[in-house]
């Protein structure tokens, strides 16, 4: 936070000139009214809105899309043409300098954060600091007005209170830290068979993204999201960190328990909040993880919080299909208990594709064995055709599992091999604790 | 996976051993430990596939045609089959790939057969994913082949195919190769892409191939709609000529389906008069021919009917009467009535003075003429047509028998002029009623009521034509009078009735004018004008040497002047749009006297290419714009309308245009910062953008007047004729913020009018038929117009505010109103909606959004589009605007 630049200054130049010819001018002259009080405007955040680009619209790849695309190069050109050519004869640089340190006098240092209680008109405001009192105070005519609102973080002079600046970076640090920033190392390459539900999965996501053309050249509207249903240990996390890992999209990931919060309110403003960014930052994917966590049927809930857990739900309801409309943001969920989930978050349209994640068969499970054997140093007498062929029901993490387990017990022996016997016993082991209804998952 | 007939069925022993030989040779044969990985990496079917496949290759070398011939076959069987995730390779192309090579090499061993056709086909698929970019061996094969069914191996390689072909055929033009070969391959091809609803890709590749007559053969009822909303849509982003040919070509699909009304509009928009005769003589629907004649009329072009297009004498009349516009009156006043808007408003309702604070309305009297020649304006625009209002038409038997005097009366001098005039705004295309009550101020002594009287006939036959010509009559004797200012109303009331008709008379009467020494400046400057409007787009070349003799005859002191600037305006309108056409004339135009010389260029060149959307010539006024001077030049005002005029053909170039004149904004000296609010009203003329409205009204509180000034007036003009509520606030706050600005208030209370004109049912859009036809006298109108706003002080502030309205010639009816085959008004139920653009989307996708279900009469605003919410009727015209007749549709029965 504190980072933003202060809304009054990365505006267009005329209004600074305009102050200037106002300080001329010894009559005293209102100042221009703001366009709006109050409200801010949602859509032209992010990139400036001036600065956005008209959007071309056949899809499909032809000529008149061709055309089109370069008319506007051409004009790119043009403006970047003349800015360079104005730049030359007059730097702005020198100037903007100058008015940004004239602005950096009047506003003082240090300066205080404060609260935005109310506008009162124009120039006034009502402003509280984190403690003390409300003041009454004006506002500096550089402050952007169009963007103040109640209840935004503003910058206050240190002594006179005045609203000298307001702080824009208003993403909320909990939807930040969503964001993943570092690709997992898991790709599709390291996830065995599966094959159908990669396919699915890049068809509804990544493609959309992409290639959105291919869409637009069938006449359809791509998916928005897709759920990933399983047993556990399937691979459902590990196929969406290979999505991950393949695309460049922002990525925002979320577990269902953490949209749960403390206060009432909080879960569906941080379900709003998560996907404004997503869409600022789009296009990207949102991928939320054991969505059984907020996402169980309705029933008459007794306690507060569960009520609050099912709002949770119905603001994600209402973000995922809802009266505004998303642009590119695609929605994984993934959870292991399809059924309990709530029928209206499953209803198409809201999630269009529904990918289930079976138990490996025999040639999947083959494929598992090679990828975590691959490091392991085997004997020569381990057969895994054994286990790949065995009646028994394994899943991918199960695999896994034994593999860890056999290695263990080499490790145990002291071995550099790991002997058939060894996965043997690990199997037994592990078959046997996943029997005798020890927590699933819990493998050692 | 697909099963595929095995080859070998025909020997069961043979196979199995061939078959075995050559899974036990092909892993031998690869030395590379890495291959054996990625083998172990594939999944048994995918391994058997692959073994397979390498059999077929290893067959195709072998010395038997035959075994060759069945291993080509399965091999192509192989690869149709298969089918796989949109984005990867088909598998058994992917297995062929290494062995690419080896086929290539040994297709080259082969001898000539239908084998070795077959490999080639096979080839040239492979080819698809192998051949090295710009090797095009996917073509070569392709030649080489049999020719067959080019579809039958998916679309990947035909559009792979089209784009090799568009690159062959730029290397063989270059070399003047034979292109005999290639062309054959295109036909198949276009079939194919018209065949599989692929119109956008079929019409690329013959523009690729500069072949685009070979698309009327291709086209048939079912696409022919798509392929033509394609072409035209491109034409406006093709560099010239080729925007030309694909019109062309357009109107000849256009006409072999009978599509008569889109072929119309495409031959307006050609501005070719024989393709329109065409279009009448080819349609013998009287009734097709009616619909004809109102689209011409929109358009404002003046179009004589011959025996030829209309055999019969009464008909034609009746057709020619719509051309003439004479029943516009009266369907905007049905309009009017239906939407109930006819109650006539006073100044008053519009500025709201009770909405604001205390202090405007307190101290509202600084110069009460100024605002009562701003009320005049107001009640003018604001009553446009409606025949009635409370200041000019009172009746004279009501208790306030002088109040209509009285009003007129209540300005002073030049005041009286607009006031009379007024009058003809009031009547707008009423010409019989306006004629008769304007007759009273003929007889006043008072010359500027009689100046005013003759614009007001100007006004009144704006856009209307008629047979015995009375504005001419009325007008032409008071031409030569004495007083300039008779003298003005004349020449401007002229200009205004006849513009765009190329009336010889007029050209007569008003020429000697400019070869009058005697002259003052102002009227030779209305007459260049009135002449300009008149032959607009003509490119007469007698007209231009008069308005350059006059300009090079006049001295040096009085080019300075700013009516000497709107002399290279009549100039420059005579070559609207015409382009190259100008060129003759802005060469003689360099030899002028410096003061005037480089506006002139200016001028002419903006006027010439306005509505291209040139990009060069946008980027030559930019080029002007960059240059700072240390006084103030005059002719970057022109340069900076000219970035608009020329870059509001289409929506990109319209929004990137909004861009750049922000920067000019940002770095430009003050003339410049003045003509950039003008430039913005003329792009989004009657279109109030939210972020034009911002900037706009961000630049209404500059502290250069002039700015504001035109800040002010462009807002108006944004939002004419939309009521829209956002400018209306802004424009009230404003006129309470410079209550004590009397040239200010002015300009607020105009705009004002503007917002309100015709009580929000009329639009100055120049642009008609959703946004593609540009018509030449509404563009000439608005353009004056914004000419005379770069000097707001001496023209439009000073003696000359009349001169506001040379809008008329850009106001029109925003409206649809259906008609039935007696072209009686009929009311059925429209959906009317933002347009979408749906130009090359598959399917039938929406064309309109948002929409809302309305009875007609309509209004239609910015960027909407009407469809017919009823099957019971089918309109003649497929764009719903204006006046549209509808059938009843044979096919229709009730549900009930």
């Amino acid at each position: 936070m504190g980072q933003g630049t202060p809304g009054g200054l990365n505006r267009q130049l005329p209004g600074d000139r305009k102050n200037d010819g106002d300080k001329k001018e010894k009559k005293f002259e209102p100042s221009a009214p703001p366009a709006r009080v109050g409200r801010k405007q949602r859509k032209q955040k992010g990139p400036e809105a001036a600065a956005r680009l008209p959007t071309v619209t056949p899809l499909t790849k032809c000529k008149l899309r061709l055309l089109k695309l370069e008319r506007i190069k051409d004009y790119l050109l043009m403006e970047e043409e003349f800015v360079a050519n104005q730049e030359r004869l007059k730097p702005q640089e020198e100037k903007t300098e100058e008015d940004r340190s004239k602005v950096d006098d009047l506003r003082g240092s240090p300066m205080s954060v404060g609260n935005l209680e109310e506008l009162i008109d124009e120039n006034h405001a009502i402003v509280s600091s984190s403690v003390g009192p409300e003041y009454y105070v004006g506002i500096l005519s550089f402050v952007d007005k169009d963007q103040l609102e109640p209840g935004c973080a503003i910058l206050m002079h240190n002594k006179v209170l005045s609203v000298v600046g307001l702080l824009q970076d208003d993403v909320d640090p909990m939807v930040s830290v969503m964001k993943v920033e570092k690709a997992p190392l898991e790709s599709y390459a390291d996830i065995g068979g599966l094959d159908a539900q990669i396919q699915e999965i890049k068809e509804a996501v990544e493609l959309p993204l992409t290639h959105p053309e291919l869409y637009e050249d069938i006449g359809i509207k791509p998916p928005k999201g897709v759920i990933l249903y399983g047993e556990p240990g399937t691979g459902k996390t590990l196929l969406a960190k290979a999505v991950a890992n393949s695309t460049s999209a922002t990525f925002l990931r979320v577990v269902g328990s953490e949209l749960i919060q403390k206060y009432l309110g909080d879960g569906p403003k941080l379900v709003r909040e998560l996907f404004r960014v997503a869409d600022d930052l789009s296009p990207s994917i949102v991928f939320i993880d054991e969505i059984d966590a907020v996402g169980t049927k309705r029933y008459d809930a007794h306690s507060g919080g569960e009520r609050e857990i099912q709002r949770t739900m119905l603001e994600l309801l209402n973000q995922l299909d809802g009266f505004d409309s998303r642009g590119d943001v695609k929605v994984i969920l993934a959870t292991n208990k399809i059924e309990s989930l709530d029928p209206a978050l499953l209803r198409p349209g809201r999630i269009d594709r529904k990918i289930e994640f079976p138990l490996p068969d025999i040639k999947t499970r083959r494929r598992i064995f090679q990828i975590h054997t691959a490091r392991m140093t085997l004997a020569d007498d381990v057969n895994l055709e054994e286990f790949v062929m065995t009646k028994d029901e394994f899943s991918g993490a199960d695999i896994k599992a034994i593999c860890t387990e056999a290695g263990l017990l080499a490790l145990r022996e002291r071995r550099m091999k790991v002997t058939h016997a060894d996965f043997k016993k690990a199997k037994d082991k592990v078959m046997f604790k996943k029997k005798e209804g020890v927590p699933e998952g819990l493998y050692m | 996976m697909s099963k595929t007939p095995d080859p070998n069925s025909t020997g069961a022993s043979g196979s199995k051993s061939n078959r075995e030989e050559a899974t036990i040779k092909v892993p031998s044969k690869d030395p590379k430990k890495k291959d054996d990985k990625k083998d172990e990496d594939l999944s048994e079917e995918d391994l058997a596939l692959k073994q397979q496949l390498e059999l077929y290759v290893e067959r195709v070398q072998d010395a038997d045609a035959g075994l060759q011939k069945v291993a080509l076959e399965s091999m192509r069987q192989e690869i149709r089959t298969a089918t796989s995730s949109m984005t990867s390779v088909p598998k058994p192309l992917k297995f062929l790939r290494p062995h690419y090579g080896t086929l290539k090499g040994n297709y080259e061993k082969m001898p000539d057969s239908d084998v070795k056709k077959l490999l080639a086909d096979i080839l040239s698929v492979l080819a698809l994913t192998m051949s090295a970019e710009g090797e095009r061996e996917s073509l070569k094969y392709r030649l080489l082949g049999s020719q067959g069914d080019i579809g039958s191996w998916g679309h990947e390689y035909v559009r792979n195919l089209a784009g090799e072909i568009s690159q062959e055929y730029g290397k063989r033009q270059s070399e003047e190769a034979p292109i005999d070969d290639l062309m054959e391959l295109v036909q198949q091809i276009v079939a194919f892409h018209m065949k599989h609803n692929a119109e956008p890709e079929a019409v690329d590749l013959l523009m690729e191939v500069e072949d685009l007559d070979l698309l009327v053969e291709h086209v048939d009822s079912t696409n022919y709609k798509r392929t033509c909303s394609y072409l035209t849509s491109s034409a406006k982003y093709l560099p010239g000529p080729d925007d030309m040919l694909v019109l062309d070509i357009a109107y000849t699909i256009y006409m072999k389906f009978e599509e008569y009304p889109s072929a119309l509009v495409t031959a307006l928009y050609l501005d070719n008069t024989q393709y329109v005769k065409q279009v009448f003589t080819s349609c013998d629907d009287l009734l097709r021919k009616k619909q004809f004649c109102y689209i011409l009329a929109r358009h404002g072009q003046t179009f004589e009917l011959d025996t030829e297009m209309c055999a019969e004498d009464e008909e034609r009349e009746r057709l020619q009467e719509i051309i003439n516009n004479t029943k516009l009156s009266e369907g905007y006043l049905t309009l009017a009535r239906d939407i109930e808007v006819m109650e006539a408003k006073t100044p008053e309702d519009i500025y709201k003075p009770h909405l604001l604070d205390g202090r405007a309305s307190a101290g509202a009297s600084v110069d009460s003429a100024r605002q009562n020649l701003a009320s005049t304006f107001v009640n003018a625009f604001v009553n446009a047509g409606f025949s009635q209002d409370k200041l000019m038409t009172v009746p004279s038997e009501a208790s306030s028998g002088a109040a209509s005097t009285s009003w007129l009366f209540k300005n002073k001098e030049h005041g009286k002029a607009s006031a009379a005039a007024s009058l003809g705004m009031i009547l707008l295309w009423d010409v019989d009623s306006g004629l008769a009550q304007l007759d009273k101020y003929f007889h006043s002594t008072d010359t500027h009521v009689i100046a005013g009287a003759l614009l007001g006939v100007g006004i009144v036959n704006c856009g209307i034509k008629n047979e015995c010509d009375p504005a001419l009559a009325l007008l032409a004797e008071y031409i030569d009078k004495e007083d300039p200012s008779i003298r003005i109303g004349a020449i401007m009331g002229l200009g205004l009735a006849y513009a765009g008709s190329q009336n010889e008379q007029i050209r007569d009467k008003l020429t000697p004018i400019l070869g009058d020494s005697k002259a003052s400046l102002d009227v030779l400057a209305f007459t260049a004008i009135s002449l300009g409007l008149v032959y607009v787009g003509s490119c007469n070349e007698e007209i231009a040497q008069a308005i350059i003799f006059a300009l090079m005859e006049r001295i040096e002191s009085e080019l300075g002047e700013p009516f000497a600037r709107l002399l290279p305006l009549g100039l420059g309108l005579l070559y609207l749009g015409k382009q190259e056409s100008v060129e003759a004339t802005a060469e003689v135009s360099k030899t002028f006297n410096e003061k005037i010389r480089k506006h002139c260029d200016m001028t002419l060149l903006s006027c010439a290419y306005a509505g291209t959307g040139n990009v060069l010539k946008v980027q030559h006024f930019l080029g002007q714009c960059a240059q700072h001077f240390e006084k103030g030049e005059t002719f970057q005002g022109p340069a900076v309308l000219g970035i608009a005029m020329v870059a509001m053909a289409e929506e990109l170039g319209l929004e990137m245009a909004i861009r750049s004149l922000e920067h000019l904004l940002q770095y430009g000296e003050q003339n410049i910062r003045r003509a950039v609010p003008l430039a913005l009203a003329l792009l989004c003329i009657s279109n109030p953008k939210v972020n034009v409205m911002d900037t706009l009204s961000r630049l209404s509180h500059d502290s250069d007047s002039e700015v504001a000034m035109a800040a002010i007036v462009s807002l108006g003009l944004i939002g004419a004729g939309t009521n829209n509520a956002r400018i209306a606030g802004m424009l009230r706050n404003l006129s309470s913020y410079y209550y004590k600005e009397a040239n200010l208030l002015f300009c607020v209370r105009i705009a004002q009018g503007l917002v309100h004109l015709g009580k929000g049912l009329l639009t100055l859009s120049p642009y008609h038929s959703e946004h593609f036809l540009l018509s030449p006298t509404a563009l000439a109108g608005l353009v004056t117009l914004l000419y005379a706003c770069l000097d707001m002080k001496a023209i439009v502030l000073g003696k000359y505010h009349y001169i506001l309205y040379f809008l008329t010639l850009a106001m029109q009816p925003r409206m649809l109103l259906t008609v039935d085959e007696n072209l009686k008004p009929l009311s059925v139920p429209v959906r009317v909606g933002q347009a979408v653009d749906v130009v090359g989307q598959a399917g039938r996708p929406k064309t309109i959004t948002g929409f809302q279900t309305h009875s007609t009469p309509v209004l239609l605003a910015a960027g909407d589009r009407a469809e017919l919410a009823t099957e019971k009727y089918t309109p003649l015209s497929p764009i719903l605007e204006g006046f549209v007749i509808l059938k009843e549709n044979p096919d229709y029965r009730d549900d009930q």
